[in-house]
């Protein structure tokens, strides 16, 4: 075999440059995912990390932040608040994150906050939640009650002409919170409240709230019940008795609506994403998220998306803030703007952002039809202090 | 009042199904089968593989008792076997091969909620009151299981040797019982009712690797005040499934969901053997 000097002196400089560019190239940006792998958030929790390992190869195959590679760094925080104070004390003592990003129930959240602010490093939090969450070092691309409630209870009132309720949670902070505003809203605007009901959040049996909407015969049921396991089993526990009340949830998923089968037709749904999303960006992402994981694919969800803006969103900061400097950072996610999957993503209001939010309903086949968008939704007066 | 009323007997129907499994461990071997939760589990994804196959829902029953019955003999020769004079760790081990069924589970299926198609869709009116038809069979399931295990422990001969172990082991292995054996097929079997207990309860729960655990504690306080008797199983039923219904009802369902639990501590205090008349 014989080799020209000219290939030589090629292969030579491409050494070099490649030998040169490791030197220059610093250490990577350790991201903390703080994420319920196990317990009640487990059910979405892989469409959540499939979301983010797409968003931090993205941005690894376009070069990077300031020229370093994102890493991940993952901690089980179990969904609950115990498993979150492990979960993020290890990533914020031990892994030495530059970030947490994480999608978590309310109570885990509130764990973790206090050791953000300790170990003084940037959060987003990127599940939606009962609002009103502040922290100097927190910001959130979630919807909150306010971009949500109104849309639903809206549509129930004007377009379809209901006039009674029976509201049906799970009993924690989002449940509560979530419902508590619903029926306040219903009653502003005339409507009857008939029963509001919780259950805890490890019951698996309905009984005696499906009984007492039968007594009650409400126009519409609006659910704000926990991700996972508390859907499935109200739903099928409300379809077995029959009851054929229009019926609204704020927390139902697509990918679990489809494991409802026939059960799940004709629910309501309210969120800020749905696959149906008809955008040439939302199209990308699937496309996207299709060709990395294939058969393995699960439906992205309105846990995994805002994680998968998030990501995004903390890239084009410390790339805004020139830094992954805690201050610099935080004030820079303020301001950055990412035009994601669900459309331009902002944290502007109040480390809150407005988004546009749907109302969507699922079809017979298990998929989910979107009927209203209202675009850039105000997430109201949150931390009017920070 | 009919609604309620019935909420209360299918209520105690569920239970029954749910614990006569465990019951019957307890009862032969002194035992609480902590792997209980994992066998319901199992069962539920028999109906959910019995759905994916296409096969009508009603072969997922069977299917649950032989995939039960299968992994509990399994789990009897390889585990509980050797555990049987350490009570506690057999607790422990029992509980451990649920987390491994759990896991198992999850890593065929994944973590998420799947689909078992019902056997049986919709209503009926109950004196003028519509009612799930698939809760008024699990009635009918319940009564079946009773009669058929009364009928098994009182009209067989393995039901005679298993009696008799209940009662005094050591007089019965005395007599030539082959106790080993007696306590083989129980652990067996009731491994493949907690199985068909998880088949039967799909149309009511979410199907995923912790749906059985839900499940374990009231079956766990039901078994407690029951001892080993399965009348004494069938009145718990329906005096603490009744009285769960009641409270939920009245009181609301955060403080219905504590009530077995807490009833059940009351009971024992007042009376340690519970609901048995021994």
């Amino acid at each position: 075999m014989k080799m020209s000097m000219q290939k030589i002196s090629v292969l030579l400089a491409v050494t070099a440059l490649w030998a040169g560019s490791a030197v220059a190239e610093d250490k990577p940006i350790v991201l903390g995912f703080p994420l319920g792998l196990s317990g009640a958030n487990s059910i979405t929790a892989p469409a959540v990390v499939q979301a983010m390992e797409l968003a931090v190869s993205e941005i690894n195959d376009a070069g990077g932040v300031l020229s370093r590679k994102l890493v991940i760094e993952l901690a089980d925080s179990a969904s609950s608040a115990a498993g979150a104070q492990k979960a993020y004390d290890s990533l914020v003592y031990q892994k030495e994150v530059d970030a947490i990003i994480s999608s978590e129930p309310s109570a885990a959240r509130n764990a973790g906050l206090p050791i953000i602010t300790r170990g003084k490093i940037p959060y987003i939090y990127t599940s939606f939640y009962e609002g009103r969450s502040c922290n100097k070092y927190q910001h959130i691309d979630g919807w909150v009650p306010q971009q949500v409630v109104s849309l639903m209870v809206d549509y129930f009132m004007k377009d379809q002409g209901a006039k009674t309720f029976f509201l049906v949670g799970n009993d924690y902070a989002f449940g509560r919170g979530l419902l508590g505003d619903t029926n306040k809203y219903v009653t502003e605007k005339g409507g009857t409240i008939l029963g509001e009901e919780y259950n805890p959040i490890d019951a698996s049996d309905w009984t005696a709230i499906v009984s007492k909407i039968r007594q009650a015969n409400p126009d519409v049921i609006i659910t704000s019940t926990a991700a996972g396991a508390p859907n499935v089993t109200f739903t099928k526990q409300l379809r077995a008795a029959g009851l054929t009340a229009k019926y609204g949830s704020y927390a139902l998923d697509e990918g679990t609506a489809k494991t409802l089968g026939p059960d799940a037709e004709g629910i309501y749904l309210g969120g800020s994403y749905y696959t149906s999303i008809n955008s040439e960006k939302n199209a990308g992402f699937l496309k996207a998220l299709n060709d990395k994981f294939g058969t393995e694919t699960k439906t992205p969800n309105e846990l995994s998306v805002p994680q998968y803006d998030a990501i995004h969103l903390y890239a084009l900061a410390a790339a805004k803030a020139g830094t992954t400097d805690t201050d610099a950072v935080v004030k820079a996610l303020s301001e950055v703007t990412f035009d994601g999957p669900r459309g331009l993503v902002q944290m502007s209001k109040q480390r809150h952002a407005p988004l546009t939010m749907y109302l969507a309903q699922v079809n017979a086949q298990g998929d989910t039809t979107i009927i209203k968008s209202h675009p850039n939704v105000d997430p109201g007066e949150q931390c009017p202090n920070l | 009042m009919v609604p309620v009323l019935l909420d209360l007997i299918t209520t105690a129907a569920i239970l029954y199904i749910v614990s006569s499994g465990l019951l019957l461990v307890f009862g032969v071997m002194k035992l609480i089968n902590f792997a209980h939760g994992g066998l319901m589990t199992l069962g539920g994804y028999a109906a959910v593989m019995a759905t994916a196959m296409g096969l009508s829902p009603w072969i997922g029953i069977p299917l649950a008792a032989i995939f039960g019955g299968i992994v509990g003999l399994s789990m009897e020769r390889v585990v509980v076997r050797s555990l049987y004079n350490r009570p506690l760790d057999a607790i422990l081990a029992t509980w451990g091969l649920s987390i491994i069924i759990g896991q198992i589970i999850t890593l065929v299926f994944d973590r998420g909620v799947h689909f078992a198609e019902p056997p049986i869709r919709g209503v009926i009116s109950i004196l003028g009151e519509p009612y799930s038809t698939y809760r008024l069979i699990l009635i009918a399931f319940a009564l079946l299981l009773g009669v058929g295990l009364t009928l098994a422990l009182r009209g067989t001969s393995l039901g005679l040797s298993t009696r008799a172990v209940i009662m005094n082991e050591d007089l019965a292995r005395g007599l030539g019982i082959n106790s080993g054996l007696v306590r083989s097929v129980t652990f067996t079997l009731g491994s493949g009712l907690a199985a068909v207990a998880g088949a039967l309860i799909t149309p009511l729960s979410s199907v995923d690797p912790n749906m059985g655990i839900a499940w374990l504690i009231s079956a766990f306080m039901l078994v407690l005040v029951s001892g080993s008797s399965l009348y004494s199983l069938a009145v718990a039923s329906i005096v603490l499934g009744g009285a769960q219904v009641v409270v939920s009802n009245y009181f609301g369902s955060v403080l219905g969901g504590m009530t077995i639990a807490a009833l059940a501590a009351v009971i024992l205090r007042i009376r340690p053997q519970g609901f048995s008349y021994e």
